[in-house]
């Protein structure tokens, strides 16, 4: 009984709700960050030895945090899917991977415009960088996984399972990144914010690119969540009534 | 779609000591086709039950859903009147299962394949495993790599398994399909032998079984 | 009836003896790996530079990546003819853990294709010129890391087994995952030509391999269970 309510009622149940909730959240986020983008490229004070460049920083850290939680999004996602064989889980787990890579490699790429003025040159092998490049690699392989396994089914399973092993494995290889990072190169690391002042003018601009980044995450895997949903369930009824709409 | 069978019965399964393996309201899908759906059968102690069915319609599914191989369904089944999901353990050490491909390693000879999959099950000893190959007709091939071997007697290296096997119930999946008449024979034979021991037989063929008592359940 | 049938540890031994039985026959896949291993690590003296200095500083990263490349194309072996055979569904079926089962499988692959390469890499550290005191550092080390790969890689393998083109993904799967193996071995052997104290660096590897061996498998029976469907 509950796996035939997982299979029939969940996706349509999120399909609704989502669709209700979903111009609210864009509103938010185009506040969020229409605001926080002009306040924080616009009007923050320069730092006194980065100059405009810093103001990287801004788009880089939200969008780099966001990208540190896509594997253990995926792992709690997997976790529910194998346990209890929800349909809308896999969903989660199939469409959170090339998410996490896009983001990730956002992140790669604007912590890397940063380190240009930072370091001198767009990339060093610097701890946070490198533990985000395997990463990045780590859910590549998720993805082919996915589309070389052709049967859902297994596919599911076999994604949800991989995701969970990734999690474990992601902790370990971002503890033993930085310690080789810390051996191999004496701890006179750039720190985010050695020099800065912490005023309210730093950080309130920050926050509110951290909300509207964070919307904008949740909203991109809603839309694909949708996607998904809607390519699945084709054969439903309650889609094709949606596009006889 | 439900399917009525000659092999249904709706007994309570703890009322039926004979009963072995109960199927319940069984329901399984693959890519969107539907292979069937409230599929409902037993295998008693005694009972030969064979699977027939065109091609497609799920009888290798079927089987190696009742085995555990296979999980994407739904529905029950019972192994001796409980729910088999707690019942795994004695229902595998119960439990011999032949499939298509029948698990003998190419480079290995017929006697180190016999002696791996006996052990996962039960201690033998070597004299045991020499009678058993004998009694399938591999005599003199004991230690001949199985490559050099003919698919026919490749699937008698493996139902050389059922001559030393206390299992209770066998699970066959199209086992005469390469054998000879006399394969086909002995096969029969060793079938009849463990139903009226007291065991009993799911197979799967396109082959009309000369076994008295013979059930037979069609798919599709 | 019940002592009729085996414990769970003749089983293992059973599966173990087994698949060494088969890797005796099938020397290929033995040999194969440990040639890939001489191959790869004598390429880079070509590629970088024949001098004993310039050598000494990445001999120990040579071998470590040369072992992690071998643990990965001996990987396929595992479980492939298992699974085109049949014989993966009766140790599936088998009564016993399969935890057990795939342990006694991941530690006869290592045995075959994971010992050799240990065995030989202070040949090869030799010739790339591996400073004096740190053999016995990278022999532990690699003694100790090794059965990682293997027991990573299997995961990956139950994975893909069911895959045709599934050497890529393989690697794409793996070798992320058995970075932190090789952070801890090169740096165990490069830290100790430092003065630090190889005890650390072995109980951290020590550390991995049991978190390893006794997670590893799990997920590889789990996997199993997934691909055989």
């Amino acid at each position: 009984m509950w796996t035939w309510f997982h299979k029939l009622g969940s996706p349509k149940w999120f399909y609704d709700i989502s669709g209700r909730w979903l111009p609210w959240l864009v509103a938010c986020m185009a506040v969020c960050l229409v605001v926080g983008v002009i306040w924080s490229l616009l009007f923050v004070p320069q730092d006194y030895q980065q100059g405009l460049t810093n103001r990287i920083f801004y788009v880089h850290v939200p969008v780099a945090s966001i990208s540190l939680a896509f594997f253990p999004l995926m792992a709690i996602a997997g976790t529910v899917s194998l346990v209890w064989k929800m349909k809308l889980a896999d969903v989660v787990v199939k469409v959170a991977a090339p998410l996490g890579a896009w983001f990730t490699a956002l992140a790669l790429a604007s912590g890397s415009i940063w380190g240009i003025d930072t370091w001198g040159t767009f990339w060093v092998w610097d701890a946070r960088l490198t533990s985000l490049l395997l990463q990045f690699f780590l859910l590549i392989g998720m993805i082919s996984l996915r589309s070389a396994l052709e049967d859902t089914d297994a596919a599911a399973k076999a994604c949800a399972l991989l995701s969970i092993v990734g999690t474990i494995n992601m902790v370990v290889i971002k503890y033993s990144v930085l310690w080789w990072d810390v051996l191999h190169q004496p701890p006179t690391n750039f720190t985010v914010d050695n020099s800065q002042p912490n005023g309210p003018e730093i950080w309130i601009p920050l926050v509110i690119m951290f909300l509207g980044v964070y919307l904008f995450f949740v909203i991109s895997l809603i839309l694909s969540v949708r996607n998904e949903i809607l390519r699945r369930e084709r054969r439903a009824q309650w889609v094709s009534e949606l596009a006889a709409q | 779609m439900d399917q009525t069978t000659s092999a249904t019965s709706k007994q309570s399964p703890a009322q039926n000591q004979a009963v072995l393996l109960q199927a319940s309201e069984l329901f399984c899908e693959r890519d969107d086709r539907v292979l069937f759906s409230g599929l409902n059968f037993s295998v008693s102690r005694g009972q030969v039950l064979q699977i027939k069915g065109g091609n497609g319609t799920g009888k290798t599914t079927l089987l190696r859903m009742l085995c555990g191989l296979n999980q994407d369904f739904e529905g029950t089944l019972y192994w001796q009147g409980q729910d088999m999901a707690e019942q795994e353990e004695a229902f595998h050490s119960a439990l011999l299962y032949i499939g298509h491909r029948v698990g003998v390693n190419k480079v290995l000879t017929p006697l180190e394949n016999l002696r791996w999959t006996c052990r996962l099950q039960r201690e033998v000893s070597d004299e045991q495993l020499m009678s058993a190959l004998a009694g399938v007709g591999l005599r003199g091939f004991e230690d001949s790599q199985c490559h050099a071997l003919s698919a026919g007697q490749q699937q008698r290296v493996a139902l050389a398994r059922l001559l030393l096997s206390q299992a209770t119930l066998w699970v066959l999946d199209e086992p005469f399909t390469t054998l000879d008449v006399d394969g086909v024979a002995l096969l029969e034979n060793l079938l009849q032998q463990h139903a009226a021991r007291g065991g009993a037989v799911l197979v799967t063929t396109h082959h009309n079984l000369q076994i008295p008592g013979l059930e037979v359940l069609t798919l599709g | 009836m019940a002592n009729a049938h085996t414990s769970t540890f003749s089983a293992f031994k059973a599966t173990l003896k087994r698949d060494l039985l088969i890797a005796y026959k099938r020397k290929n896949d033995v040999v194969n790996p440990f040639m890939f291993f001489l191959i790869v690590a004598s390429l880079f003296p070509i590629g970088v530079s024949p001098e004993p200095e310039r050598l000494s500083l990445i001999a120990a990263g040579v071998l470590w990546i040369s072992a992690l490349l071998a643990a990965l194309l001996a990987m396929d072996n595992l479980y492939r003819a298992d699974y085109e055979d049949g014989s993966l569904e009766q140790l599936l079926l088998s009564p016993h853990p399969l935890f057990f089962m795939v342990l006694a499988k991941n530690i006869a692959h290592w045995l075959v294709s994971g010992l050799p390469v240990v065995l030989v890499s202070p040949l090869i550290a030799y010739m790339l010129s591996l400073p004096d005191g740190s053999y016995h550092v990278l022999f532990l080390s690699l003694l100790l890391g090794t059965p990682v790969f293997s027991l990573l890689g299997s995961i990956g393998v139950a994975l893909t087994v069911g895959l045709g083109s599934r050497g890529l993904i393989l690697a794409m799967i793996t070798l992320p995952m058995s970075v932190p193996v090789l952070i801890a071995g090169t740096l165990a052997v490069q830290q100790t030509q430092n003065g630090a104290s190889l005890l650390g660096f072995l109980a951290i590897m020590g550390a991995m391999l049991l978190f390893a061996l006794t997670l590893a498998p799990l997920a590889s029976a789990a996997a199993l269970r997934i691909s055989v469907n």
